[in-house]
């Protein structure tokens, strides 16, 4: 059986749809032509993110664009991590999202598989409930978790921004697993149990596999939210000593009374802040693409 | 029998308390017994990197020596977000940072709900008098002092004296001849002045120049006193000045102006021949030079027949009325540590600490201490402007219109040609009950 | 379908025995068990501030109730003051064309990224890849701030580059300056921040599609055309779907970006959506009895416009 699924094998329809718009074929190589510039455009702004970083803050306001850090420095980067506070952000930072992103797999994972496998009394009502909540805007709602978070002595700590991340990012979760739960045709489990698999072995060999993409997809989601998360993170962590790293990017961006903002320095400090969501990334994206789902279609 | 000890500190604390409170005169600390300071921690709130760290470092050792056994914790907020924590935390008595730091203009705002401990009685021990009269106004409420000056900063003008002197002119001695001089530099690509169309803090320097108000008390009832002639005066000069000097769009604020007079790179002239702002923005003005660490800087203006600064004159010479930056500092009136908040206090309006602020560059409160900026240029326009210096009105509802931004659109709208007689009725109607919410 | 008829029919999770005991109509336990940890975790986290959230709407809230003062209870003194507030119905208007044309590009684009991204080789689905994770990975405030660099009137790239391609009436033009290019600039900036979420996550549902299946297609004589539309769209349709209606929900009540551009000059009032909005009667005015009326009237909003599709959605799951 030759698994042409891998993300990798050349896949009929796409072209299919290029030779539908134009009659001439569109060969693999225009269209790559077309994913290098898109990647141009998405990747310039990032671009621009570390060139700045690099240039003194004299050199960067100074009118005309530069854009190749020629005499680059990597004094910002060195301002910004000096002192304390960048490591322990840095660790507030990954204790809260890690946690987060954890919690999130599990409920919401737990919960896709009751609302796409199961019928149930009040699923539909759950259904209905986790998708509302999403609407609700959170810009009012400051005071009450304040209060919230006060009252059950979790301010400044790591669990306080946890619980409403989780339950924040939670309804979005299984939303978004329950379709990839939905996309894993039932038949497949079947066929697989006729081979002669278990239920419970059909589901770790194939359905789950098969999740994968989703659940990385949806870990991610996870991921940058509770990472970038600011309005939460400023009012449950007054504490210097608990600050995050969205907390700890402001700190550069204040111009105040007696100073401008550096921007050369909230550039570098930007980019260490994406620098480990980078990294998880690449990390993710291995078990994403590989042979998880190819494997899975084998059998 | 724990617990018996506890009740029973809790009600020698509220008797001395009591005791303190009748008596009423503000006499030593140590009144308070012995169980509750001891081992205390206080928590200040510093807005933004304005005090430098030498100066947090010295408000901890001495704080902690004249305190023994208590300790002093200073935490920094951002001033974007100061008014969400602020508002969060002062009514919270268990996690209310004891003492802190609040712009000039918010005080008002929390002055007014209550949110700090009436200082009064420590008023003439702090400086009394020579504090800066408008910032403890801003921070008073119905004859009490809650919030005292912390530092204040003011505004002058920049410019290039290079082509100040090409073109023939010299630095101007009335409101008028600056306004005349700044528009003769303009040209397609040059500002005479840099000025955005909704920066009214530096707009509102022409209302106060020709003797008009923002908005005056009456009775505790504020009213909104843009159709005042004199303010109506102010804002026409102005509106002419924006349009015939500025090359900066109507709804631009808050500009990093400072760029604007630098060379571009390759020598290329600079973006305006005139900006007015802060004292520190010398530091981002000037030829690149290289510093010891390799980096490229602003020299800070090293060659003054290139770069120099002037007061904004006033309508009829001397020094126009600028707006004020800074802040002011108080303490929560939920603190559970009033006494060693005071202490603190004492610390922050003593002489060696005032002299710090100066020699740091931040106005100090006390004006017994301003000498302590330095003598050079700089210095004396920072003092001299900010003698003349004034604060926007301390209403109730200040921080709320600041908030709407209210001020930004009606400049915006003047700066765009608008009629301002019929913009400053539409407005005044707007804004009156806007002052005086929340009171 | 005969999944309806009892409960648990397919049960996937490693009890089969208990499901094989249970196949008439008794309720089988296990599916609360299942969305058990989330309701908790929502009843702990919302609950409690969503009540208040109600109770504050129909309350006089100021700064100086938040200060102790009683707040008084005002019925719907407060919903009645933003309803004949003229502000509000225009916020309401700008707030719903903006989403709609934000969610409407962010998922054309999105899902025509992920088709590029099946179709082409290895190495330029790569690049592609890294590109979308690497502006997705940037923090909020500085993709913003490096955005409205590059529209900056004065040293901007956007009007630098028009200029030397001759246009030169952009010479120090502001692009925040008036509404409609404001939204312009917001729209670019959000499309480009929301669509590598669009397209990686199509993308993943895409990979779902099992190649044996389209290989027997095209072997039964179906055309590339027909297998796109009969087996790729159905598979990937309930990602489609979900990931479209949060576009929805996100780009009505978008906030931090355009708070960022405000800041940065622009005709706030003209230019609020209904995130800016309940931010500046909250935090900005103090009002934070109106914020949550306007909070719940956002959300009620929101119902409304989403339900005909969530009904849908509904429908299709129940079949």
């Amino acid at each position: 059986m030759t698994a042409t699924v891998a993300p990798a094998g050349p896949s009929a329809w796409p072209t299919a749809v290029g030779q539908r718009r134009r009659k001439v074929p569109l060969g693999r190589w225009s269209l790559a032509l077309v994913a290098v510039a898109a990647a141009a455009v998405w990747a310039f702004p990032v671009y621009w993110m570390v060139t700045s970083s690099l240039l003194p803050n004299a050199r960067l306001r100074a009118g005309t664009p530069t854009f190749f850090p020629v005499n680059g420095t990597l004094l910002n980067y060195e301002r910004v991590v000096a002192g304390s506070s960048f490591l322990s952000a840095l660790r507030m930072s990954l204790a809260i999202t890690l946690l987060t992103v954890l919690l999130v797999l599990i409920f919401a994972f737990l919960a896709a598989l009751a609302i796409s496998r199961f019928r149930f009394r009040g699923r539909k009502a759950f259904v209905v409930a986790i998708l509302f909540i999403q609407m609700l805007p959170a810009e009012g709602l400051f005071i009450a978790q304040y209060k919230l978070l006060a009252g059950m002595s979790l301010l400044n700590t790591v669990v306080g921004p946890t619980i409403i991340y989780t339950a924040c990012v939670v309804p979005f979760t299984i939303w978004m697993l329950r379709g990839f739960v939905a996309g894993v045709p039932a038949e497949l489990e079947e066929a697989a149990m006729v081979d002669g698999l278990s239920r419970s072995q059909a589901f770790w060999r194939i359905t789950l596999p098969l999740l994968a993409p989703g659940l990385v997809a949806s870990g991610v989601y996870a991921f940058l939210q509770a990472w970038n998360e600011f309005t939460v993170a400023l009012i449950a962590l007054p504490a210097e000593s608990a600050k995050t790293l969205p907390l700890w990017l402001r700190s550069f961006l204040s111009a105040s009374a007696n100073q401008g903002v550096d921007w050369g320095q909230v550039m570098a400090a930007s980019a260490l802040i994406a620098l480990p969501v980078i990294v998880f990334f690449l990390f993710v994206q291995n078990r994403m693409t590989g042979g998880l789902v190819s494997g899975a279609v084998k059998g | 029998m724990n617990k018996n000890r506890l009740v029973g500190v809790g009600v020698a604390s509220t008797i001395t308390l009591a005791l303190a409170l009748s008596a009423c005169s503000g006499d030593t600390p140590e009144a308070t017994d012995d169980g509750s300071p001891e081992g205390a921690e206080i928590t200040l709130w510093l807005a933004g990197g304005d005090t430098p760290d030498e100066l947090r470092e010295y408000l901890k050792t001495t704080f902690e020596a004249e305190n023994p056994g208590s300790t002093l914790t200073i935490e920094q907020q951002e001033w974007g977000d100061l008014v969400t924590s602020l508002t969060t935390a002062l009514p919270d008595a268990e996690n209310t940072p004891d003492v802190v730091e609040v712009g000039n203009t918010q005080s008002p705002t929390f002055t007014t709900v209550g949110a700090f401990l009436d200082i009064s009685d420590m008023y003439d021990e702090l400086g009394g008098d020579k504090l800066l009269p408008s910032f403890v106004e801003v921070g008073a409420a119905e004859g009490k002092n809650y919030a005292l000056p912390y530092y204040f900063g003011s505004r002058y003008m920049f410019y290039r004296a290079d082509l100040w002197s090409a073109a023939g002119l010299t630095v101007p001695t009335t409101l008028a001849e600056f306004g005349d001089s700044v528009a003769k530099l303009k040209t397609d690509t040059q500002s005479g002045l840099a000025m955005g169309g909704q920066d009214w803090r530096n707009g509102i320097s022409w209302v106060f120049a020709n003797g008009g108000e923002l908005a005056v008390e009456d009775g505790g009832e504020w009213t909104s006193t843009l159709s005042d002639p004199k303010t109506i005066a102010g804002l026409e000069q102005w509106q002419a000045v924006y349009q015939n000097a500025s090359n900066v769009p109507s709804t631009e604020r808050d500009v990093a102006y400072w760029d604007f007079l630098n060379d571009g790179t390759d020598a290329t002239p600079p973006a305006a021949a005139t900006i007015m702002a802060p004292g520190w923005a010398r530091w981002s003005i000037g030829d690149l030079v290289t510093n010891d660490e390799g980096e490229e800087v602003r020299d800070g203006m090293v060659d003054a027949t290139k770069f120099d600064i002037f007061a904004l004159p006033g309508v009829d010479g001397g020094v126009a009325p600028v707006f004020a930056g800074g802040s002011n500092i108080a303490i929560s009136a939920q603190s559970q540590q009033p006494e060693l908040a005071k202490n603190l206090l004492r610390i922050i309006f003593s002489e060696e600490y005032q002299t710090m602020l100066g020699e740091n560059g931040l106005g100090p409160a006390n004006s017994d201490y301003t000498s302590a900026l330095g003598d050079d240029k700089f210095a004396q326009t920072m003092i001299e402007t900010a003698q003349a210096s004034k604060l926007t009105p301390a209403a109730p509802g200040w921080a709320a219109l600041e908030g709407q931004f209210v001020y930004e659109e009606l400049f915006q709208k003047i700066a765009d040609g608008g009629d301002v007689a019929a913009l400053a009725a539409e407005y005044d109607e707007k804004i009156t009950p806007i002052l005086n919410t929340g009171s | 379908m005969t999944r309806t008829e009892t409960t648990g029919t397919r049960v996937p999770a490693p009890r089969p025995s208990s499901v094989a005991t249970a196949p008439r109509r008794k309720t089988n336990p296990l599916p609360y068990f299942l969305i058990l940890p989330s309701v908790v975790a929502l009843l702990v986290a919302l609950a409690y501030p969503v009540g208040w959230q109600v109770l504050t709407s129909m309350r006089e809230y100021g700064l100086a109730q938040q200060f102790g003062q009683p707040a008084t209870f005002v019925g719907l003194a407060n919903y009645v003051e933003i309803f004949t507030s003229d502000d509000l119905w225009a916020v309401v208007a700008r707030s719903v064309v903006f989403c709609l044309v934000n969610a409407i590009v962010t998922l054309v684009l999105g899902i025509l990224l992920a088709l590029l991204l099946k179709a082409v080789p290895t190495w330029a689905r790569v690049v592609l890849q890294v590109a979308l994770l690497l502006a997705w990975a940037m923090p909020l405030v500085a993709a913003v701030t490096v955005w409205k660099w590059m529209f900056d009137f004065r040293t901007g790239v956007v009007n630098w580059l028009l200029v030397r391609m001759g246009f030169e009436q952009f010479a120090g033009h502001g692009w925040l300056a008036t509404p409609l290019s404001f939204f312009l600039v917001a729209t670019i900036i959000i499309v480009w921040m929301s669509v590598p979420f669009v397209a990686l996550s199509v993308y993943a549902a895409l990979t779902q599609v099992s190649g044996d299946v389209l290989e027997a297609a095209s072997l039964d004589g179906a055309s590339r055309v027909q297998s796109f539309w009969l087996i790729v769209l159905p598979t990937i349709r309930p990602v489609v779907s979900v990931v479209f209606l949060l576009q929805i929900i996100w780009d009505l009540r978008v906030f931090a970006q355009i708070k960022l551009l405000q800041d940065s000059g622009a005709p706030v009032g003209e230019t609020n959506l209904l995130g800016t909005f309940i931010y500046q009667l909250g935090v900005g005015s103090q009002d934070f009895g109106g914020a949550a009326a306007v909070s719940l009237f956002v959300l009620a909003l929101t119902i409304v416009l989403t339900w005909p599709y969530v009904r849908n959605l509904l429908k299709e799951d129940e079949a």
